[in-house]
């Protein structure tokens, strides 16, 4: 190989490590020295065994393997497929740009067309043209002739766009969102929308559940024993293990110190779109048995009942058995059914007791839930919130939003959040 | 040893690899580096280990982890009794000084797989398996030896490594491993063949198996692990135990009642049992020729000759 060639590889290469430490990658120096090593005796023609000899240099587990695919990928590009993504990007541009023109004109008819934002333009532009016409439509029979006060239908018609608008904003969103999902099929269903899940998916869904909380249980393990070194000797088993050599005190036994469960109450909304979500809460709960003692769950809709531990264990007798109970699928009314809560007798909420809430916050009566929340906070030690809607979508809705500020809500759309969530549940 | 020799090597070894692995071996073995497998119980991660000191000829040392695993365990121990012993026959004979220092000699030392691996004249293979399993003491104590190819014995001092061990480390990823260790080792992510792989490994390592049968296992297999139903996932190592038990029974042809008799070789739970049926029926006919109602269809022929005769 020419020392030219090489020269321009090599800068390749230290453009390539910078870029992979930028998307969060831990690359040291002797990686990156360790890379031209092997790529000297590997040579740069065989586009696979580059990519593999440095994947296994730079990637550490599977997730930086997933991401050091996608940034190689489009790092080194073969010459067509540069050429050809330019040409399809320049055309993109230009198909954007015209549809945001068209937008803008359109909504000048609006008697207060400055309103609209940037982002909203967009929204408007990615409308379908029936979606289009069915709000010019709305327009046009509302507004009527000129001789109609325009100031009568104005804010009405106001209000039926920017909903319209907002909704797309939502929906471009979530795409966005999909399309930054992992694309491998084990990763995948750890960071799909769990309200999207099919019904041949669950098995899957709870087998990983499973796994995650194994894992969590190992981690809490290995804590209590890293904690137990500092505890107090333990004479009976030092003097017992001594006599195994001879009454020389070789090894020091300590006693192990005793893990306090937590007491964890848990307030579970299970309205009709709640249900499938709860239901992988609690197995969470259940799975760990390390973390919570003696939980208590409550379920909710309209009303609050405490659902007994025997239905808890078997997760079929559990979904019977809120069917029955004729909770299952109403409305939510979170205040009422925090209000039962706090007057509950003896008390259920203490300062040793952590309030765990599983609900979308999408509750009638807010001033009163907002009301008997500040109740349940000040009465118990802690309170989380594991909110199943993601966090981009709370600012459109304003009881997430309210309910946020009051305690800590956590995102979890997907089995990794639900995952990272209860983890710091466990370990809080 | 450059790529191509590796690659014959492995073939000698009859291992059946595609390039991604034999590159990772490579750079791995280049680089001086340790090799840390993840992948779900029983795609082969251990295995590799075994044929690396195959095909380089070398001895394979092993050491199991688990939860409690420490420094005695895997590095050293002093011989208690035998220290006990010489003190209390040399007790009057030799002067003190003399006798405390040979207490701590070779000949008191056991050692331990990771002491042995590093002492060894020749370098040899060091599977550490399940690293998961072990303790984050063990794991730190892990670290010090591998980045530094050397390890201090209290009473006699440091010993360097004499050759330097090609290291295997599995995980199953039954708790995180630290970021410390992932950064010293090479990383290798490896999942279940696909039908054509599993096929060739089959054949590689029972020869003798006949190759109708050989089709119908694998494809059996591969239809369990891709069933979301199926719970505990069958590994490689499971679907040659079933070959071998097939072949040991006579069997010429997996029909529905002998997989139903032989399932135990690769579904071990009673629920993942359950679902055979479900399974089963659900079976799509392969022929592409057959339009549904199996008129034309080869294999409900067979199927259905074989019952007859059964």
């Amino acid at each position: 190989m020419a020392d030219l060639d090489l020269g321009v590889y090599l800068e390749k290469l230290a453009l390539f490590g910078r870029i992979l430490r930028q998307e969060g990658l831990d690359i040291t120096p002797n990686e990156t020295a360790d890379a031209v090593r092997i790529l000297m005796e590997l040579g740069f023609d065989d586009r696979t065994v580059v990519k593999t000899a440095l994947r296994t240099v730079y990637a550490k587990s599977r997730d930086e393997q997933l991401r050091f695919d996608r940034i190689f990928d489009s790092f080194f590009l073969s010459e067509d497929a540069i050429r050809a993504l330019d040409k399809k990007h320049t055309e993109q541009e230009l198909e954007h740009a015209k549809a945001v023109e068209q937008a803008e004109r359109e909504l000048q008819g609006e008697a207060d067309s400055l309103f609209y934002n940037e982002a909203q333009k967009e929204a408007y532009a990615s409308l379908t043209e029936e979606e289009k016409q069915r709000l010019q439509n709305m327009k046009d029979r509302f507004m009527g002739p000129d001789s109609r006060n325009p100031e009568l239908y104005a804010n009405m018609i106001h209000s039926v766009f920017a909903r319209s608008l907002m909704e797309q904003q939502m929906m471009l969103e979530d795409a966005a969102a999909a399309g930054q999902m992992a694309i491998d099929p084990e990763v995948g269903l750890l960071f799909r929308d769990i309200s999207q899940f099919e019904d041949s998916e669950i098995p899957k869904a709870v087998y990983y559940i499973q796994d995650i909380a194994k894992r969590i249980n190992g981690e809490l393990t290995q804590k209590r024993k890293r904690s137990g070194r500092a505890a107090a000797l333990d004479f009976r088993r030092t003097i017992r293990k001594g006599l195994e050599t001879g009454g020389n005190f070789y090894r020091l036994a300590y006693r192990r110190r005793r893990m306090r469960k937590k007491q964890i109450v848990v307030l579970c909304d299970v309205s009709g779109s709640m249900i499938q979500f709860s239901e992988f809460v609690l197995r969470f709960i259940q799975s760990l048995n390390q973390a919570s003692g003696s939980s208590r769950v409550f379920l909710f809709s309209e009303e609050l009942r405490e659902a007994d531990a025997f239905h808890l264990q078997n997760m079929d007798l559990f979904r019977d058995y809120v069917r029955e109970s004729g909770v299952y699928g109403r409305g939510t009314d979170l205040g009422s059914a925090l209000n039962k809560l706090n007057e509950e007798k003896p008390p259920v909420l203490s300062p040793a007791t952590m309030l765990l809430i599983v609900s979308d916050a999408k509750t009638v009566n807010v001033p009163l839930a907002v009301h008997e929340l500040l109740r349940a906070r000040s009465r118990a030690g802690k309170v989380f919130w594991l909110n199943p809607i993601p966090e981009r979508r709370w600012k459109y809705l304003n009881s997430s939003q309210t309910m946020a500020e009051l305690c800590t809500m956590i995102s979890c759309s997907t089995l990794a959040e639900l995952g990272a969530a209860c983890r710091r549940l466990a370990f809080s | 040893m450059d790529l191509g020799t590796l690659k014959r090597k492995m073939d000698e070894a009859h291992y059946i690899y595609d390039d991604t692995l034999i590159t990772v071996l490579y750079v791995a073995l280049r680089l001086n580096r340790p090799l840390l497998i993840e992948g779900a119980a029983g795609v082969g991660k251990t295995e590799i280990a075994k044929v690396m000191a195959s095909a380089l000829g070398r001895e394979l040392v092993r050491m199991q982890c688990y939860e409690g695993l420490d420094e005695s365990k895997s590095l050293y121990e002093w011989n208690y009794q035998k220290q006990l012993l010489s003190i209390q026959v040399n007790m009057g004979r030799k002067d003190s000084d003399e006798l405390t220092r040979s207490l701590f000699g070779d000949e008191y030392l056991l050692e331990r797989p990771l002491l042995k691996s590093i002492r060894s004249p020749e370098p040899v293979v060091l599977l550490i398996d399940e690293i998961d399993k072990s303790d984050e003491e063990f794991e730190a104590f892990l670290l010090e030896l591998l980045s530094d190819m050397q390890v201090s014995i209290p009473e006699i001092g440091t010993i360097r490594a004499t050759s330097i061990p090609f290291v295997v480390l599995t995980s199953n990823r039954a708790r995180p491993i630290s970021d410390a260790l992932r950064r010293r080792c090479a990383y290798l992510y490896i999942e279940y063949p696909d039908a054509e792989k599993e096929l060739a490994i089959l054949r590689a390592r029972l020869p003798h198996v006949d190759e109708g049968l050989a089709v119908q296992i694998v494809s059996a297999v591969q239809k369990f692990r891709s069933s979301e139903a199926i719970l505990k996932k069958p590994s490689i190592a499971e679907t040659l135990d079933w070959a071998q038990a097939l072949e040991a029974l006579g069997v010429r042809e997996l029909t529905p009642e002998i997989m139903r008799g032989t399932v135990g070789f690769v579904l071990k739970n009673n629920e993942d049992i359950d679902m055979l049926d479900e399974i089963l029926g659900t079976e799509e006919c392969s022929d592409p020729d057959c339009s549904g109602d199996h008129e034309n269809c080869e294999h409900s022929h067979e199927h259905h000759h074989h019952h007859h005769h059964g």
